[in-house]
């Protein structure tokens, strides 16, 4: 069997060395077990190259492709992945813990968390911030009878997501990146 | 439709390399693990290898109209796949509205509730 | 291909058998990259596949003397990856986590390779079970055709055809299931 070989003083340095370099991919189980319960499943894996290809397939004369094209931009990947079943509370919040303690390293930063009695929705956006600059969002999205989790990799505009609104229903949000807490701060 | 689909799992299953490093580790502990016999250096037997021109040349020419074929057949394919990876990001940003729309409803009504409160309704 | 061309491995092969490293050698160098993207594919990291690919060509070489040609040894370092790479996934509880990563290192980086293809056929590897998986890749990695694929396999050549039809059937609904929205559809 293969042995780890990594100097000590390596070994030692690796905590502060990712400390340095935040990164914003997340590791997203595989949810097999899920997926198979789930009435439907979405799964999407954009990298750098399929985002390339889809830019090249985005009409600029047409305003929503120019605006998808703007915002895909300074991205290098987008990932959702989706359940939905048939039953309430067919998942289980741990399913999804795995994913929501990632969140809590170092360079990502709770920019809004909700829980509507209403809907019964509880959403968590996360946003990791490198010279302040958004480098990372995060979305963990659980209803009665869905979940969903983005994590979308790049240099988000999040005021070009903003003026989406009408094309996709995004709405204005009022998220001021000034007031976001300091990089590294404690949620 | 099947032989296509077959030709392109089958491009998409090309052998991989492995990394350099890890050929050089092998053969290193294969030949470790190969017990020393020194035997005498036997002489190669001729391999002849005959090849008519005109077989060689046909040879060519059907390989110049398979490729051909196979560029424009790339180039559908190309295109398919282009075209279903800008659906794929359109469904990714509307699925990322719709839950940050969510998110925006339910501050919405906070705020809204707060107010309601404030002015004693 | 005529089948007299006298195949140049064979001799390597008997040097080796002989105790010559230099035989040895070529022969790994030969065969390493089928085996190890068969190991890759079948255990889906790189790490794994490097262990598994090691551990046959260890024991190709206490097993040299069996081996009577080159075309035997290929059939035989594909039985013995694709049975250990079955049993592995077996004895393994759960599929580990893999990084999007590990998912880019399973095929080759060519300009002409379709990323949307690649990505279909790694879930549809994922989901299938290990004789399935290795059916599939000993079908269009290897090119073998079901018979030999139940030889190697050790499994009923209609149990081949229907894993290779299935599987091929359920790429084929998720490549060409799509729906483009709204854009210039020039395809035909």
């Amino acid at each position: 069997m293969k042995k780890c070989s990594l100097p000590l003083w390596l070994a030692l340095l690796a905590p502060a060395l990712a400390w340095a370099a935040p990164n914003p991919k997340l590791v997203i189980p595989e949810f097999a077990g899920l997926a198979q319960k789930a009435s439907e499943s979405v799964t999407i894996t954009l990298d750098p190259a399929l985002l390339a290809m889809a830019g090249r397939f985005l009409d600029g004369n047409d305003p929503q492709d120019a605006a998808t094209k703007e915002i895909i931009k300074g991205l290098r990947g987008i990932y959702v992945r989706s359940y939905t079943f048939d039953k309430d509370s067919a998942y289980q919040q741990a399913d999804i813990d795995a994913v929501r303690a990632q969140l809590s390293a170092p360079g990502w930063n709770r920019l809004v968390q909700t829980q509507s009695r209403k809907t019964r929705a509880n959403v968590d956006i996360y946003i990791m911030i490198d010279n302040n600059q958004a480098v990372g969002l995060a979305l963990i999205a659980s209803e009665p009878r869905q979940f969903t989790i983005v994590n979308i990799i790049g240099a988000i505009d999040l005021d070009k997501l903003h003026k989406l609104e009408g094309q996709f229903g995004v709405p204005k949000l009022d998220i001021d990146l000034s007031k976001t807490p300091a990089q590294g701060a404690q949620k | 439709m099947s032989k296509e689909i077959e030709s392109r799992v089958h491009a998409a299953l090309r052998p991989v390399a492995p990394s350099e490093e890890f050929s050089q580790k092998l053969l290193a502990r294969v030949m470790a693990g190969q017990p020393v016999q020194p035997k005498p250096r036997r002489l190669l037997g001729d391999s002849a290898r005959p090849l008519a021109w005109w077989l060689t040349a046909s040879l060519a020419a059907c390989l110049i109209l398979a490729v051909g074929v196979q560029q424009h057949l790339e180039q559908q394919r190309l295109q398919q796949s282009g075209l279903e990876a800008r659906r794929e990001v359109v469904e990714a940003l509307r699925m990322t509205s719709q839950k940050l729309n969510l998110a925006y409803e339910a501050v919405k009504n906070q705020s809204t509730s707060l107010s309601d409160e404030k002015s004693g309704v | 291909m005529n089948d007299e061309t006298p195949d140049p491995l064979d001799a390597e092969l008997a040097k080796a058998r002989s105790g010559e490293r230099a035989a040895l050698a070529a022969l790994v160098q030969a065969h390493q990259r089928a085996v190890y993207s068969l190991a890759l594919r079948m255990l889906g990291t790189r790490d794994l596949a490097e262990d598994l690919t090691q551990d046959v060509f260890m024991q190709l070489n206490g097993n040299l003397r069996a081996i009577e040609s080159n075309k035997h040894l290929g059939f035989w370092l594909r039985q013995v990856t694709s049975n250990r790479a079955i049993d592995q996934l077996r004895r393994r509880s759960r599929v580990p986590m893999t990084s999007l990563d590990d998912e880019q290192q399973l095929f080759s980086a060519e300009d002409d390779a379709d990323p949307l293809l690649q990505r279909h056929l790694r879930t549809l590897l994922l989901d299938l079970s290990p004789p399935a998986r290795a059916v599939l890749l000993l079908r269009y990695q290897e090119d073998l055709d079901p018979a030999d694929i139940a030889r190697t396999l050790d499994m009923p050549i209609n149990t081949v055809k229907s894993h290779l039809k299935r599987s091929l059937e359920t790429l084929r609904e998720k490549t060409f299931s799509t729906q483009p929205a709204r854009c210039e559809d020039n395809s035909t």
